[in-house]
């Protein structure tokens, strides 16, 4: 080998001023998923298909099939999982869709590293998140009606649903790393999502510590149990934070693998070449599972429950309210009071609401559907003192009810019972409401996907403008 | 964008690409073994092989997209234990390159030159005068997806050389172009080597091209060279030892055809007359005998089929001997794997 030519330093030299890799491939693939309309066409179906969500939620809201709060719930669940749909399959499509078009190996022939590459791709990947997360608000809002629930919605909704985006984005592109075709990265992410997802969004709640341990390790699940407990049913957020240990994990873990380790190994063929890296990703399946078994038997939910029970008598509970008369969609409030009548503490007390259907012929009462908070629990009270209770009730269907309140004490012992006492009943007469634009909805449900295809128009007659349009030569 | 001169003899140009005993295994099929050559600045060399010889395997490694399984390589003095300063040193054209189709020819340079460490300005203006260096300044603003399949070949050794490479690898640049793109693009190559003093790794099927525009040679049979050095060793060594010469080709007017063929069949030692497809003007007279080497014999009927025709007033418009030709070198090198 002689004769050999000695180099003079890099062939193009960097400077300080120039822009990372990230940023570029960042800004790059940004501009293709955006002006080349790929993101643009999902945000625009995503617009209608809220659209049309928010419609129906406002008319049940309207007839009181469902309160407010929990229509404003169940749109920020179907938002955050059409947002994670979006986030998985540009993600599926990152990698293997490059290798597909034959675009991946000018990117890696450059002297980029590969982890910034893929930081760039994953940027540019949960891009539509704070876009879809922008249009949702105005339908919260509209579907609010002005409750309170619409504050922390935004919150917690901005907080889980980035938090899912993240790992679903990133789960997404790692499986296309390992895809060998775009295919089968697309059906591959399909399928994760239809396992992981759709359970969380079909209605039914899994029974039994099996079938609460599936809804905690799913980390769609678990948020949307966060959720509907801290926004529909009033519980405190440090009661549930549990719930979302799952999808902190999950987010830790496909962004760590994401970026630690197929970060360095992206390279022109699927997966990571070499026998010690496929020992290394087993060996990673394997952490990733117990790790998540771990977790969830550390925080399940079904080790929390624990109590100390005393029996006591002498107690009465009185009620503000004899009767209602009002239309579907109104919030009846209440107060019970309890009070310990007898000479010793009682035991710790439950308080529990029920609602009636007076009509035989009528449907049965899902309680829960009525009223965001049927359960209320309350310490022991002391001889002479007395405890008061706020309720609500959204009336839901037209009817004739009865609605009572039940004092549990609670029981001694597991072979011990106590004996309930119901306070006299308030009786609602229901009459039904309808109109066209239930909630004034319909402006948002027309507007959002207008404004969105008129800033298409617009997008695209400004890069129309920096572009010759001529045909080949 | 830096304009190396030629400032020596092309034997005293440095060596900016060496390969030593490059080996490459897929399970039990041995893809590459010990393939060693070199390439000096300002050379194009041309890569050549069958369908599977080791042709694609051999660029991934040298590109640093493969890592072989044993043996070295060096670029600018740079050793393949270091492939990102590698990268910064080569230019590649990959066989089948993807393009962007929503950028814009500027755009396309600019981004990949800010990729390699420039400014977006000295990347836009490193991208203008690349585009003008292969013809293509009156659609730098046009998007690449309306760009024909010439058009992206050019931008595509744009961006080759958008980081002013010490070696350019390109394989099959000339695939899927007419006759006119075919050499327009050959000239550029040239071009590119004379003057940038880059060295060229040039893969290629049209073996006549690569007769005319390579300096050196390296044709690839089943993983492993069998012939490697300047086009005319190559097509000497070869020649004059193994390959039998019992054929000429002769180019006549395509009108006067038909009339040499009636008068070459009357000539004593020729067997068989054909017209060679796809080559108007064109037949092989095929003799009688295989006649190896320096034969007087194989002269003398050659010199008999010329005169015959020139007797009665046919312009001889090409006159090649079987085997004389890369082309002839190749087939015969790799006749095995072909059949």
């Amino acid at each position: 080998m002689n004769n050999v030519h000695t180099p003079k330093g890099d062939r193009v030299g960097r400077s300080d001023s120039v822009a990372p890799a990230w940023w570029l491939v960042f800004s790059r693939e940004l501009a293709d998923l955006w002006v080349g309309g790929k993101a643009f066409t999902l945000i625009l179906i995503y617009s209608i298909l809220l659209g049309v969500m928010v419609y129906v939620y406002s008319f049940n809201t309207e007839l009181s099939l469902i309160p407010p709060k929990e229509a404003v719930y169940e749109m920020l669940k179907n938002a955050m999982a059409f947002s994670m749909f979006v986030g998985l399959i540009i993600g599926a499509d990152s990698i293997s869709g490059e290798r597909e078009r034959n675009t991946l190996e000018s990117l890696l022939l450059t002297s980029s590293s590969r982890r910034q590459i893929i930081i760039g791709k994953y940027l540019a990947g949960i891009s539509c998140w704070p876009a879809a997360f922008m249009i949702v608000i105005p339908f919260l809002n509209v579907l609010s009606q002005g409750d309170e629930v619409l504050g922390p919605a935004i919150l917690w909704g901005a907080l889980t649903g980035t938090l899912l985006v993240l790992a679903y984005t990133a789960l997404g592109m790692l499986v296309s790393f390992w895809s060998s075709s775009n295919k089968v990265s697309y059906f591959t992410s399909l399928g994760i999502f239809v396992l992981l997802v759709v359970p969380a969004e079909l209605p039914g709640k899994s029974a039994g510590a099996a079938g609460q341990f599936l809804q905690w390790v799913n980390p769609m699940a678990a948020v949307n149990h966060f959720l509907s407990k801290t926004l529909v049913n009033y519980r405190p957020v440090s009661e549930f934070l549990t719930w979302l240990t799952t999808s902190i994990v999950f987010a830790v873990l496909t962004i760590g693998l994401l970026l630690f380790y197929a970060g360095p190994g992206l390279r022109l063929e699927a997966g990571k070449g070499g026998k010690l890296w496929a020992r290394l990703s087993r060996a990673i399946g394997l952490l990733v599972s117990a790790s998540l078994m771990v977790f969830s038997l550390a925080a399940s939910p079904a080790y929390a429950f624990q109590g100390n029970q005393q029996r006591v008598e002498g107690l009465t509970i009185s009620i503000d309210k004899t009767y209602n008369i009002g239309k579907t969609g109104d919030k009846v409030e209440f107060n019970t009071v309890v009070t310990n009548n007898g000479t010793e503490a009682t035991a710790p007390l439950i308080v529990a609401m029920n609602v009636i259907n007076l009509d035989a012929h009528g449907d049965v009462v899902d309680p829960e559907d009525w009223s965001p908070q049927r359960t209320q629990y309350m310490e022991s009270l002391k001889p002479g003192e007395s405890a008061n209770q706020s309720w609500i009730i959204n009336t839901i269907l037209e009817g004739d009810y009865m609605v009572y309140i039940v004092l549990i004490p609670q029981p001694g012992s597991q072979n011990a019972t106590s004996h309930p006492i119901a306070s006299s009943g308030i009786h609602l007469t229901v009459a039904p409401f309808t109109r066209l634009n239930p909630g004034g909805v319909l402006p948002y449900v027309i507007g959002v996907p207008i404004a969105l295809v008129v800033l298409m128009y617009f997008i695209y007659r400004r890069r129309n403008r920096q572009i010759d349009t001529g045909g080949s030569s | 964008m830096t304009q190396r001169k030629k400032s020596k003899t092309a034997n005293s140009q440095p060596e900016i690409l060496v390969a030593e005993g490059l080996c490459k295994t897929y399970g039990h099929r041995k893809a590459l073994q010990e393939l060693s050559f070199s390439l000096r600045a300002g050379h194009i060399l041309g890569f050549l092989g069958p369908n599977g010889a080791g042709k694609t395997t051999a660029i991934r490694i040298l590109t640093t997209m493969l890592e072989p399984d044993s043996g070295h390589f060096a670029v600018d003095g740079i050793g393949s234990e270091y492939p990102e300063k590698i990268r910064r040193r080569i230019g590649v054209l990959p066989e089948n390159l993807g393009f962007p189709r929503q950028m814009t020819g500027i755009e396309y340079l600019t981004y990949f030159g800010q990729l390699y460490g420039r400014t977006a300005a000295k990347a836009r203006e490193s991208g203008h005068t690349l585009l003008e260096n292969v013809g293509l300044q009156q659609r730098e603003k046009s998007l690449i997806g309306s760009f024909s399949h010439g058009m992206r070949q050019r931008i595509g050794i744009a961006r080759a050389l958008v980081n002013d490479p010490v070696v350019v690898f390109l394989d099959e640049p000339t695939l899927g172009l007419d006759p006119r793109g075919q050499q327009e693009l050959l000239e550029m190559i040239q071009r590119i080597a004379r003057e940038r003093n880059t060295g060229v790794v040039l893969c290629s099927h049209l073996l006549s091209e690569i007769e005319g525009v390579c300096d050196d040679v390296v044709i690839l049979n089943l993983g492993q060279i069998v012939a490697k050095g300047t086009v005319a060793e190559v097509i000497g060594r070869v020649q004059h030892t193994t390959i039998p010469r019992n054929a000429v080709r002769i180019q006549v007017a395509p009108a006067l055809a038909a009339q040499a063929r009636k008068i070459l069949k009357e000539i004593p030692k020729v067997k068989k007359i054909t017209p060679i497809s796809e080559m108007e003007g064109w037949l092989r007279v095929e003799l009688v005998a295989p006649v190896i080497g320096k034969s007087s014999e194989f002269y003398q009927v050659t010199n008999n089929i010329l005169g015959a025709l020139i007797k009665v007033k046919i312009p001889i418009l090409g006159f090649e001997v079987d085997g004389g030709r890369l082309q002839d070198v190749f087939l015969h090198l790799t006749e095995e794997t072909i059949k």
